[in-house]
């Protein structure tokens, strides 16, 4: 209890501390952070399929431009609410990831990552080509931030950085507490079980493959909700979003992170896109520093930062209780 | 005599050119405690993957209470009743004692399609957990990792996850081996206790004589993937072919056995 408790008061103080960014801060972090908590929302999700239930996908990036591309189509069409338009985009990234993962679950490890990564690369390219719909590699541009409208009554504006910046923290605040719900829940520990021991899952009646194939497709909605955010954040679809090395970007960010932990994915994203948007400053060359970084956590630091630093915390406390 | 609880007919399965079950026609009937025994490579293992679905079924039949369950899929047979432990142990090596027996239940009830819902709010399953922990003598194990037990309570926790799926037909793959005595006098108890209960039908593959006269009611002998012999301890031990076969070690322990007697 005593460290649920400690849990809450950190998760309530970031939260505190996330609210205050862009009263104390300017522009650019506020842009900043908003990146930083795409990248959370992503990969807090990814790290639900790779972290958990032990599942290495390389096509996630397809989901996040299907949520970009849902919610810009929607917009073009249909309404240019923000909400209903995040919701489309959460709806397109799921019916792709049903339809991915369907085939996909039915493999594990290495084959499973080459499937993943071989429909992500059939998306990538459906969203190049596809010129009537999706723009080709121009992509869709003109993405409008409309105020945002809860039952027609009140109307929020989040046409300025530092009023989305809000629109965003929500989202992320949700994506955050329920990935951390669904680790802790019954759920969770069948995932947990997939990945410790698949076959020894079955035989305790877990039905393996349709539990692949609903964190999948769970994983792919947080793509899609970071995706149609980012869509408005930028004001436009890339086909680049659902290029493989934006696929990859969850990978690291929770190797850099911790794969086994909650927040390893959250940090890991503060850190890599503080890395790239800080160093990108100086020289073209941000992924050779990166590369660095990721050298040295994976050969030296296996947990992770969060991993290494609570193994750190746990050793520093341990003399005083004893 | 009422039905079989599972039957099996004619099942054959071949590794190349080795025969490992052939035409098989066997039937287990609920509440008898059966072992089933034979030398190396009779097709015991195999018989049993065949059984529980760990092995795709070549030819023949597997009927369970009256159903066809050839081709059914692994958890399907689990959910049916039909469960089973392995012979080298198989647990979730990350997970606690408790969250090792907690899986097979949320499967068997339903509850592990509940994804915001706190574990440690489910109490029916946190008292089956510990009732079951209490059962096989692990409840004081409770929040150790699998990894960081012991040999002997590794082989109780495997019996314990296969008993936590409440299954109507258990098969237990060698449970003793590598226990020493008094673990594996706990574990025979317990299975003897269990099967009197009769809630669960146990069918145990054991190399260990003194185990399988002591504990069956019926003992079927597979010899290279044929049934050599079939009937009470009784029965079995004056049986001609038995000796035959089992010359080499098990020779003597079966007449070490009987004199003892």
């Amino acid at each position: 209890m005593n460290a649920r408790i400690r849990n809450a008061t950190a998760a309530a103080a970031v939260f505190l501390a996330l609210c205050a960014v862009p009263f104390l801060f300017g522009k650019f972090a506020v842009y900043l952070t908003i990146r930083i908590m795409l990248l959370g929302i992503f990969a807090v999700g990814y790290n639900l399929l790779l972290g958990q239930t032990g599942l290495l996908s390389f096509g996630h990036g397809a989901f996040y431009a299907a949520g970009a591309y849902g919610l810009g189509l929607f917009g073009a069409r249909f309404s240019t609410d923000p909400l209903l338009g995040v919701a489309a985009g959460v709806v397109a990234a799921v019916l792709l990831a049903l339809l991915v993962g369907y085939i996909c679950v039915r493999h594990t490890e290495i084959y499973f990552a080459m499937l993943t990564l071989a429909c992500g690369m059939m998306a990538f390219s459906f969203f190049w080509n596809a010129r009537e719909i999706t723009g080709g590699d121009d992509g869709l541009i003109g993405i409008m931030r409309a105020p945002v409208s809860l039952f027609g009554a009140v109307k929020m504006p989040i046409g300025k950085d530092e009023q989305f910046y809000f629109f965003v923290l929500f989202f992320f605040a949700l994506s955050v507490w329920a990935a951390h719900r669904i680790r802790r829940s019954p759920f969770g520990l069948a995932l947990a079980g997939i990945r410790e021991n698949a076959r020894r899952s079955e035989f305790a009646g877990v039905p393996v493959r349709r539990y692949r194939l609903a964190v999948f497709v769970l994983s792919g909605a947080f793509a899609g909700l970071a995706g149609s955010l980012e869509a408005l954040l930028e004001s436009n679809a890339r086909p680049f979003m659902a290029h493989w090395t934006h696929s990859a970007e969850p990978v690291l960010v929770s190797l850099l992170g911790g794969l086994s932990s909650l927040t390893g994915p959250l940090v890991g994203g503060a850190i890599f896109v503080a890395m790239r948007e800080i160093i990108q400053r100086f020289t073209e060359n941000w992924m050779l520093g990166f590369g660095i970084v990721l050298l040295v956590i994976i050969m030296g630091f296996r947990g992770g930062v969060v991993g290494t630093l609570s193994v750190l915390f746990r050793k520093a406390a341990a003399p005083r209780e004893g | 005599m009422s039905a079989p609880l599972l039957s099996t007919r004619k099942l054959s399965n071949h590794f190349g050119m080795v025969c490992t079950a052939r035409d098989l026609d066997l039937s287990f009937e609920q509440g008898v405690l059966t072992s089933i025994i034979g030398p190396n490579g009779a097709g015991k293992s195999t018989l049993i993957n065949l059984l529980t679905g760990y092995l795709p079924v070549q030819a023949g039949k597997i009927i369970f209470q009256g159903r066809d369950i050839t081709r059914l899929p692994i958890h399907r047979r689990v959910r049916m009743g039909i469960c089973r432990s392995f012979q080298i142990v198989n647990v979730f090596p990350e997970l606690t004692v408790a969250q090792n027996v907690m899986i097979p239940v949320l499967a068997r009830t339903g509850r592990a399609w509940r994804p915001i819902r706190r574990l440690s709010r489910e109490t029916a399953l946190m008292r089956e957990t510990e009732a079951m922990l209490a059962k096989v003598g692990l409840l004081a194990e409770r929040d150790t990792p699998a990894t960081a037990l012991s040999h002997g309570d590794l082989r109780l926790l495997e019996v314990g996850v296969a008993l936590a799926a409440a299954p109507t037909l258990l098969f237990l793959d060698e449970p003793t081996a590598g226990m020493n005595p008094v673990e594996r006098v706990r574990l025979l108890d317990n299975i003897r206790e269990l099967a009197r209960e009769g809630r669960t039908t146990f069918v145990v593959v054991e190399h260990d004589m003194d185990v399988v006269f002591s504990l069956s009611e019926r003992i079927i002998v597979l010899h290279r993937g044929e049934i050599l012999c079939d009937g009470t301890p009784e029965s079995v031990r004056a049986d001609a072919k038995v000796r035959e076969v089992y010359l080499g070690d098990d020779v003597t322990d079966l007449f070490r056995y009987r004199e003892e007697e």
